[in-house]
């Protein structure tokens, strides 16, 4: 089935399983939940597998949803090159920082560029998130808890505005991107103050807390 | 019961009609149940881990947003919020079933407009 807009499988159908580690356990150790999804798996059909999922050890499911949301009119390809290309000229730079410092501060520098990716995200995921709410005629800003998928969410689309907006316009996006990342890493730039800034106004405005009725 | 029901309708047609002077009741909607039920609204809830969330929010105060000093108070918020969140899935799931002995309303919707009450003549 492809993904038209208005089609649905239906709830009958199951989801795909990538991972080879779940194939690889022997029968006599599998859980009883495990061995009941296995005789379900028998008799229900299984959705198709979407072609951003694989089963490869270099497969992430936050990049792929970062490529995802850079991706524009459906150019999958660009985005993922631009992604490869950010992570590609972010281990340049790290590699001559490495060469570049002292030994004593060779081994506090990091090389890998996924870690710096899922780092740098870990610092830019807002904590708490503010909601509009309509009382007596007036919309409040309200402090509210979100969700860890919201979270993540937010972190990633910062991330791309930021640097879609407010960069100088002649650099490439890899190179924006690469020095928003390695900043956010660092806990410093644009990004990691629009956090900050978040959070002061849900703290200025924790008055208004009781708003809320979830 | 049957001769109970047929005094109540001479009694109300006694007070609609004119004949007997001014009537005495002018009914704007038919004097008839509707084929519907009111919809009883959620009772209403407080938000959750406001504590937690000041706790926080005073420590972020004190350490002037610097994350790393403020992590065990942030760690606590977290829990609280997951709590929070499982207990409302598991009471959303629960009141779908059944309403304490009662029909939801929605039900009850569904099931009257399958077996409507005639009050109209078709």
């Amino acid at each position: 089935v492809l993904p038209v807009r208005w089609t649905r499988y239906n709830p009958y159908y199951l989801e795909p399983e990538p991972s080879r580690e779940v194939y690889r356990i022997p029968v006599t150790e599998l859980t009883d939940e495990q061995k009941a999804a296995q005789e379900l798996k028998a008799v229900r059909p299984i959705k198709a597998t979407p072609s951003g999922l694989t089963s490869s050890v270099f497969s992430d499911p936050t990049v792929s949803k970062f490529v995802n949301m850079m991706m524009e009119d459906g150019d999958k390809v660009l985005a993922r090159s631009i992604i490869t290309q950010t992570f590609e000229s972010m281990k340049r730079k790290q590699v001559e920082k490495y060469h570049k410092a002292p030994a004593t501060e060779k081994e506090g520098i990091e090389c890998n560029p996924y870690t710096i990716f899922h780092q740098a995200l870990e610092n830019c995921k807002p904590i708490i998130g503010l909601i509009s709410i309509q009382k007596g005629g007036k919309y409040y800003q309200v402090p509210t808890p979100l969700t860890d998928s919201r979270r993540r969410f937010l972190a990633m689309k910062w991330l791309i505005t930021e640097c879609r907006d407010n960069k100088h316009r002649r650099t490439h996006m890899y190179e924006k991107l690469s020095q928003e990342l390695l900043a956010a890493f660092m806990n410093e730039g644009n990004v990691i103050k629009r956090k900050h800034d978040m959070h002061k106004m849900a703290e200025a405005n924790r008055a208004f807390a009781h708003y809320r009725w979830w | 019961m049957a001769t109970k029901g047929s005094g109540l309708q001479a009694k109300v047609s006694r007070m609609l009609s004119k004949d007997f002077g001014k009537p005495i009741l002018k009914p704007n909607k038919p004097l008839a149940l509707r084929n519907e039920v009111a919809n009883r609204k959620l009772r209403q809830g407080e938000a959750s881990c406001l504590t937690e969330m000041s706790v926080m929010m005073a420590c972020w105060k004190q350490s002037e947003f610097n994350h790393a000093a403020c992590t065990q108070e942030v760690q606590a918020f977290q829990r609280c919020t997951a709590l929070a969140q499982a207990e409302r899935k598991a009471r959303m799931g629960q009141e779908s079933s059944g309403q304490g002995g009662r029909l939801h309303p929605k039900q009850a919707n569904t099931l009257l407009k399958r077996h409507p009450n005639l009050y109209r003549e078709i």
